[in-house]
């Protein structure tokens, strides 16, 4: 029966947190099983103490913040591409609500008219400028010629200081 | 590494400064290697996990509040990583059941308690740890790290300090149970 109370403390014992106290220490020293179960669990707490801690590779910070850098960038990849759908999103149901509303109130209709009218006037205008058309042509090459020859002649200018 | 430089360094880390967390990777990923290649066996799924963790970590710094040390808190996430990958099909190997009391309590000494100290039997006892179930696993390799304490353990785990120790007796157990019986 006392086998089974020190073989239970043999792991503390072992690991130094434990001491034995009278009656496990008096066992310990007669019973040959208890006492091999202590000495096999000290070889063990050794032999665990000497196990060599695995170190990482030389390339292991430049690899790690590498991943972090791509998992970062795909993050923000992400964001973007839900940001753009939002603003999409919310110019699509501007666009509706501006729509809804002109169509509800009439707006819509004289929107239309407006247009209209806006290109019979332009129409009308372009008529009129049409026979002086020419006139503002060659108006605008003496214009850009002059603007040319002024461009070389300062140039020449900075190109001799 | 004290409590203000610690702070320090997350702080500079959640400016998003990186020189700071190479430095947060250089002062961790010893342990954190050492702590993942003793639970997983395989040298490069081994590293694969140790940088899952500081992706994890780079990811969770925003939200340390500090109220942990921040080694605490890093081994909580090492010990996730470990427990998650532990549950992937191909990362089943045969464990021993938790519950198999009678087994660990009564612990039969053998002719082979007198051959510890070699490299076959270092070999067995890698192969034992990789039959244990893998929350005995973590803590048989997180214990025998240098500066690793139960208290240290606890906290990472959520575990009261007694069930820690508790738990470590009782990997102990059955891996002498392992090294005398079937890996014999």
């Amino acid at each position: 029966m006392f086998c089974d109370e020190a073989l239970n403390a043999v792991e503390p014992i072992a690991a130094g947190d434990v001491t034995p106290d009278g009656r496990i220490a008096d066992h310990l020293a007669t019973c040959p099983n208890c006492a091999a179960a202590l000495d096999s669990a000290r070889r063990l707490e050794r032999m665990l103490q000497a196990r060599p801690a695995p170190r990482p590779g030389p390339q292991f910070t430049s690899r790690t913040l590498a991943r972090v850098r791509r998992a970062r960038w795909r993050n923000e990849q992400v964001l973007d591409v839900g940001f753009n759908f939002a603003i999409g999103a919310i110019v699509l149901a501007v666009v509706a609500a501006v729509w809804t509303v002109l169509n509800r109130s009439g707006l819509a209709a004289v929107g239309g008219d407006t247009v209209n009218l806006f290109g019979t006037g332009m129409m009308t205008m372009f008529r009129r400028i049409a026979p002086s058309l020419p006139l503002y042509g060659a108006a605008s090459a003496v214009l850009a010629s002059a603007l040319v020859l002024w461009w070389w002649a300062e140039r020449g200018a900075t190109l001799s200081d | 590494m004290d409590a203000v430089n610690e702070r320090e360094l997350v702080e500079r880390c959640r400016s998003g400064d990186e020189g700071a967390f190479q430095e947060l990777i250089e002062r961790y990923k010893d342990l954190v290697f050492a702590l993942i290649a003793r639970t997983v066996q395989d040298r490069a799924r081994a590293e694969d996990l140790a940088q899952e963790v500081f992706l994890r970590i780079h990811r969770g710094l925003p939200y340390f509040r500090g109220e942990a040390r921040l080694s605490t808190w890093i081994y909580r996430i090492v010990a996730n990583v470990c427990v998650h990958d532990q549950t992937r099909p191909s990362a089943q190997a045969p464990t021993v059941s938790l519950d198999d009391e009678k087994a660990g309590a009564r612990v039969a000494p053998s002719v082979a308690d007198r051959q510890f100290g070699d490299l076959e039997l270092r070999d067995r006892l890698e192969k034992a740890i990789a039959r244990l179930p893998p929350n005995y696993r973590l803590l048989i390799a997180a214990h025998y790290l240098d500066g690793v304490l139960y208290e240290d353990l606890a906290e990472a785990l959520g575990l009261p300090l007694g069930t820690v120790k508790t738990q470590l007796y009782r990997a102990k157990q059955q891996l002498r149970r392992l090294l005398e019986t079937e890996l014999k």
